[in-house]
């Protein structure tokens, strides 16, 4: 090497004048492009929704069971016996016109006439009874755990599906109509069901199939003999790859980028609604209760009175206004979401179980129950000690952190010393599953099963012993008087019987609190009608925001 | 010659010893991976279902025996090449997903760190050359300068420049949805549209290393004796400048250079982050933050495998350029 290197560089021209057809990420409001043909003959070319899924470079999924990796069309490919309103809790018709049960051990469906696979095969009662044989064989596909509750599924005839039960099932009900039904000719041609991604042309019996897929955009298209076309208004629906900053993505949607999104906005009024008063709205409905949880094995949160005393202690109304941005509502001390499952309740609950923040009654019955005050106002143990603890809440949950310091706030106003401290999420996690905690924030209920309700956060064989963990009963909570109301729910048959048991668990919530409820966790929805309407929002809840072909068939074209 | 062996055994020790750490910091992280993708499912505000955390336990097939024969059954599959099922991505295999992302990586950052290497190296060797001058002032101060500013600071400056205000380059993004991923135009004008950007901001902190490096280097080269005598002889100052003083104050840089190229793999975490680029940076996040043990365990084998080589690479190549190191060693 005598010579010097010379390097030469080519210079890279950036020329910003290169014009790309596809959508950039401009427009995406008016309803120009797409296949042009929706227009003509009343349908909604297309509309833009949000993510579909399968993380940061999602690979084609569309198995019905893999619900960790699969990706947003499974919603609109595949259809259920039956279609839960998850507001109102009432299930719906679907592949299945009817049911009943035989005894309390059997149950009865009678599948609709005439519906076809979208490869123009005919739907029979062989695939559900396939479909259920497939999760009993392959268990890792059993998400929901039904056949923890079954002994057989058979096929009588083309139109029957008969379920038996090792006990009276009434209270699985919602699991088992919660199953994706696929397509025996299909699925008994896989080797392994469990690793079968049914990436190509997926069949199903839905609304919708699968048109275009890239890791950034997936496309699916109407399905023109889809048993009730005629309700389905909508020729395509492109769900767009989230990038992973969420301002990025708030920006995207107060533009106007999306005919629906469910995603948590900090100012929506200011970002979305006020953008266009006439076409934005968003509707935040109730989901599961999120709790203080004590851990029930130390003192004093042992102590029922110490807890009762504490349902007064927190300013709920304060949490909402400013941990949570007044999207979501107070939650009741009853377990039960309200007034979406007030049917539930039992008579004579007062303001359905709510409980308003009353910081002197809280000392008066911290003090009648034995934890005075000293002098420097410290508020003491039975045994005379102060009372400290921690509070734990995952740092980056930003909303639940500002709650938690306004509970810690509350707390110190009543003498304790509370120490906050703020883990990474796997970290809370494993702490609250093992019981290495004293007091953090929980998630239960919400569900449109009464028995998974109860049983997950309350149940004894959902605990373990501190330093076990616990599958969901993470404040140890074990009283035979509940597990003998949840077997009586479990077991139960009839509506009166399932209302008597429910009853007496939120009287147990009531009375016993083995947590307390603060808030409900909201639902983000956010919609625009200027292509479509016919979204669910408080004046016609007729589904909640995640009841994808609920939705879909009630959308029209905006202005018909 | 021994100076190559040494090298060569110290390399193959320290290879055995990152894919054992390999093997065991992901298993030291609490947090167990079906409840980590049932709680990202399910979101902050809904309660978690048992069940479904047992069937994707099932799923998964989280691995069960001790330690020591889960490391055995490791070492095997690291030796064919087998790296699992990815959880995030199940059932796609763990090479399917870093075939998917390598390309991205490899092009941003390759063509990035080499623009910066020859760019860093230009203006350090120019900067040197006229040293003390203004031209050397503006170099050395502007780049120590733009070496303090955080790199997403910067970053998110020329987001919200180009691609919010401007609205010439697109936000994020390895392309639009517009395009399927293949070999045609669209696909190939979308995705340069989307790498502007992360490309821009690699490529303003990036030389700032080898600039000062290389005209520091350069300064005392031309400082030294053998490059006084040049000038008495009577050597133009522009050749002194290029057979004296860059052609040797770039050794350093080289061997640098390719340690960097080395790190293409691991360094590129923030950017892709940022930009959300389909690389394998962004991967690496998503893997960790899912507790994707698989994924997770043949990204680090990546990085640290991509670094020892270059790190050998770098050895062997001073060996080759610089005889004192040689000599040194044997001696």
């Amino acid at each position: 090497m005598k010579r010097p290197i010379i390097l030469r560089t080519a210079a890279v021209a950036v020329s910003a004048t290169l014009v790309l057809a596809g959508c950039t990420g401009t427009s995406g409001t008016n309803g120009s492009g797409g296949t042009g043909t929706g227009a003509a003959n009343g349908l909604i070319d297309y509309l833009d929704y949000g993510d579909f899924g399968g993380g940061t470079a999602p690979q084609a999924n569309y198995n019905p069971y893999l619900e960790a990796t699969r990706l947003g069309a499974v919603d609109y490919v595949f259809e259920k016996l039956m279609v839960y309103d998850n507001f109102s809790c009432t299930p719906k018709p679907w592949l299945a016109t009817e049911f009943s049960w035989t005894d309390p051990k059997t149950l009865t469906f009678k599948l609709r006439d005439g519906v076809q696979w979208n490869d123009g095969k005919p739907f029979t009662s062989k695939d559900v009874a396939f479909t259920f044989d497939l999760l009993k064989k392959h268990q890792p596909l059993d998400t929901k755990g039904v056949w923890r509750y079954l002994t057989s599924v058979e096929a009588p005839d083309a139109q029957t599906v008969t379920i038996k039960f090792k006990e009276p099932g009434a209270s699985t009900f919602t699991l088992v109509t919660d199953v994706f039904v696929v397509p025996e000719h299909v699925w008994s041609q896989q080797a392994d069901p469990v690793k079968f991604v049914n990436a190509q042309n997926p069949v199903g019996t839905g609304p919708m199939k699968v048109k275009n897929f890239n890791p950034n955009q997936l496309t699916i298209e109407r399905n023109p003999d889809y048993w009730q076309a005629d309700k389905v208004k909508v020729q395509e629906i492109r769900f767009h790859k989230a990038d992973s900053g969420g301002a990025v993505e708030q920006l995207k949607l107060s533009r106007g980028e999306y005919d629906t999104n469910a995603m948590f906005v900090p100012d929506i009024k200011k970002a979305f609604v006020d953008r266009d008063p006439e076409h934005n709205h968003y509707w935040y409905p109730p989901g599961g209760s999120i709790s203080v949880y004590l851990n029930l094995t130390k003192a004093p949160f042992d102590d029922v009175a110490f807890r009762k005393a504490l349902t007064t202690a927190f300013d709920r109304d304060q949490i909402i206004t400013k941990a949570q941005l007044g999207y979501v509502k107070a939650a009741s001390q009853s377990g039960l979401v309200v007034p979406g499952q007030e049917k539930w309740l039992p008579a004579g609950l007062k303001d359905q179980g709510r409980i308003s923040y009353d910081a002197a009654a809280t000392d008066a019955a911290l003090t009648a129950a034995g934890y005075k005050k000293d002098a420097q106002g410290k508020r003491l143990g039975k045994d005379g000690k102060p009372l400290s603890f921690t509070f734990k809440v995952p740092g980056s949950y930003t909303d639940w952190v500002s709650a938690a310091q306004i509970i810690v706030q509350n707390l110190k106003a009543q003498g304790f010393d509370v120490n906050l401290e703020t883990p990474n999420p796997p970290t809370y996690e494993s702490d609250r599953a093992i019981g290495r905690y004293d007091v953090l924030f929980g998630v239960h209920g919400g569900s449109c099963n009464m028995f998974r309700n109860f049983s997950e956060p309350l149940g004894s064989d959902q605990s373990a012993a501190i330093g076990q963990k616990a599958a969901s009963n993470f404040v140890r909570w074990n009283d035979p008087g509940t597990d003998k109301l949840l077997e009586e729910l479990r077991l139960a048959t009839t509506d009166e019987a399932q209302k008597t048991a429910v009853a007496g668990l939120t009287k147990v919530m009531v009375d016993q609190v083995p947590m307390i409820p603060l808030w409900y966790g909201a639902k983000w929805f956010q919609y625009q009608t200027d292509k479509a309407t016919g979204w669910p929002d408080e004046k016609n809840p007729y589904a909640a925001p995640g009841d994808n072909v609920l939705v879909l068939t009630n959308l029209k074209p905006a202005g018909s | 010659m021994r100076y190559f062996l040494r090298r060569a055994g110290f390399f193959l020790a320290t290879l055995w010893a990152a894919v054992t750490l390999n093997f065991l910091i992901p298993r030291l992280q609490p947090g167990d991976p079906a409840e980590a993708i049932v709680s990202r499912l399910s979101g902050q505000s809904q309660a978690i279902d048992p069940a479904q955390v047992e069937a994707i336990r099932r799923m998964l097939g989280t691995p069960d025996g001790n330690l020591l024969t889960q490391y055995g059954d490791y070492l095997a599959a690291v030796v064919r090449g087998d790296f699992g099922i990815s959880y995030t991505y199940f059932p796609y295999s763990v090479t399917h997903m870093i075939a998917a992302g390598l390309p991205w990586t490899v092009v941003l950052v390759g063509v990035t760190q080499i623009l910066s290497f020859v760019i860093g190296t230009l203006l350090g060797a120019w900067a040197a050359y006229r040293r003390n001058s203004r031209v050397d002032s503006v170099i050395t101060l502007g780049s120590s300068f733009i070496g303090t500013l955080p790199f997403f600071w910067l970053a998110l400056v020329l987001i919200y420049v180009f691609a919010i205000t401007l609205n010439w380059f697109p936000s994020g993004g390895g392309y639009g949805g517009g395009s399927n991923p293949g070999w045609n135009w669209l696909f190939f004008s979308d995705a340069f549209q989307h790498s502007v950007l992360p490309a821009l901001s690699l490529l303003i902190v990036g030389p700032i290393g080898w600039i000062i490096g290389m005209r520091n280097n350069m300064v005392q080269t031309l400082g030294e004796d053998y490059a006084r005598l040049a000038r008495a002889k009577g050597l133009s100052r522009r050749r002194i400048a290029l057979t004296y003083g860059a052609r040797i104050a770039v050794l350093p840089n080289v061997t640098g250079f390719a340690i960097a190229l080395g790190g293409i793999l691991g360094g590129t975490v923030l950017v892709e982050a940022i930009f959300n680029y389909p690389g394998l940076g962004r991967m690496m996040l998503e893997a960790v933050a899912n507790r994707d043990y698989p994924l997770m365990q043949a990204l680090f084998l990546f990085i640290t495998v991509g670094v020892l080589i270059a790190n050998l690479v770098a050895d062997l190549l001073y060996g080759v350029l610089d005889p004192r190191v040689r000599r040194e060693e044997a001696g």
